[in-house]
């Protein structure tokens, strides 16, 4: 893939705005809305974006942790947590990944797995609805036993397994609930690029 | 009217805080306040305001209380881009003003007629003590600062209860977005010469 443009060193370029007006500019606005379908519904989400080499993220926090919400009407656990990042990228490999824990908290505090899952981010500009469905690993029958009595259960021991297929082929995994997230894309300068959207 | 090079883009926001579902809760005011970047600004309009109490209608399940919103910001870059919270408050059993729930929404960006409802929680208690005291003295927690529902951080270690839905309805409008280079809608939504909600005839 061809680089849609060479970074200016800072020292040469005298306007930042004049720079940045040549790279091409994603934001992502948008809500991580709730989950629903879960066992139990006190639950709390870790969420993270995770973007190719070429992207360069210029405001707005990439990762983050939900509030823990307990639903006092119907099934659905509402976080409402307000995503808002602005990326500039050279390239579109690696176009940006939303991936997602969600975590049951119980009564006594205690955190438990509910369940990993990953979307990408939309590529065309508006606003997108998406449900993220997310699965969890399954043990042996003497950790899924385990499970029933005393909580825990297996967890992947480095999260880049969520959103990438390299690994995969060893894990048994069962399927959990499905998170919700509004995301809105404003993209900049791309048309300039020749790229389609 | 016109400009060449514009360097800021306008948002004009019309809307109503049409009304809330809270089926346990009633006699219930909201109040409204924008959270917005560095690189926003409003131009015209209210920023903050407090409705009027209002009461369940007979056989509805409905809060309504039609408040409107007219706010116009102006902004060179599109992060931080303006959320409305909504904080409702309502009596408890003592009469004490007690808060009912935050929410808050990001305001849509595609220019046109929008409707959201965004779902409304309180902070609980810590422990079950501390929830009956409240619960006797009508001292409530809450946020000391609604705006921290439209933030990112700092809302891992709060536990909160969603109780409620707010219904809002938005007429967006944008100026100078396009001229800046900035796509905020998919072009094949938009066939030329029809806006998004005519029918051709004949179809």
């Amino acid at each position: 893939m061809t680089v849609l443009t060479t970074e200016r060193c800072c020292k040469r370029c005298r306007n930042a705005q004049s720079a940045r007006s040549l790279m091409a500019e994603v934001h992502i606005i948008g809500q991580i809305i709730g989950a629903t379908g879960f066992p139990q519904n006190s639950l709390f989400c870790k969420w993270g974006i995770h973007t190719g080499g070429a992207w360069r993220l210029l405001s707005g926090l990439k990762e983050g942790q939900t509030q823990v919400d307990m639903p006092q009407i119907g099934d659905m656990a509402y976080w409402s947590h307000p995503i808002d990042l602005h990326y500039t990228t050279k390239g579109l490999q690696g176009w940006p990944k939303l991936h997602l824990q969600v975590w049951h908290q119980d009564s006594f505090g205690r955190c438990q797995l509910y369940g990993y899952g990953y979307c990408h981010v939309p590529s065309s500009p508006g606003q997108h609805r998406l449900q993220c469905a997310t699965w969890r690993p399954l043990g042996s029958w003497q950790d899924q036993l385990a499970q029933i009595f005393v909580g825990g259960g297996p967890q992947l021991r480095t999260p880049d397994l969520i959103y990438s297929g390299a690994d995969r082929y060893r894990l048994h995994t069962v399927a959990m609930g499905t998170v919700e997230l509004e995301l809105g894309v404003i993209l900049r300068h791309f048309d300039r690029y020749g790229v389609e959207t | 009217m016109t400009s060449n090079n514009p360097s800021a883009f306008l948002l004009m926001v019309n809307g109503q805080i049409e009304g809330a579902n809270f089926p346990e809760y009633d006699d219930m005011y909201c109040k409204y306040c924008f959270v917005y970047g560095h690189d926003w600004a409003p131009t015209s309009g209210l920023e903050e305001g407090i409705s009027q109490i209002t009461s369940r209608g007979s056989g509805s399940q409905n809060l309504v209380w039609n408040f409107p919103i007219d706010i116009t910001f102006k902004s060179t870059n599109p992060f931080g881009w303006p959320q409305i919270v909504v904080s409702v408050y309502g009596p408890d059993t003592f009469g004490n003003d007690v808060v009912r729930g935050y929410g808050a929404v990001h305001i849509p960006f595609t220019p046109g007629k929008h409707t959201k409802t965004i779902p409304m929680f309180v902070p609980e208690s810590t422990s079950r003590l501390q929830k009956f005291t409240s619960w006797l003295m009508g001292r409530r927690p809450e946020f000391t600062d609604p705006k921290v529902v439209a933030q990112g951080e700092g809302r891992e270690v709060t536990r909160v209860r969603s109780q409620g839905f707010v219904t809002l309805q938005f007429n967006i409008v944008t100026k100078d977005i396009k001229k800046l280079g900035y796509d905020t809608t998919s072009t094949e939504h938009a066939p030329a010469g029809l806006s998004g909600t005519q029918q051709p005839y004949g179809t």
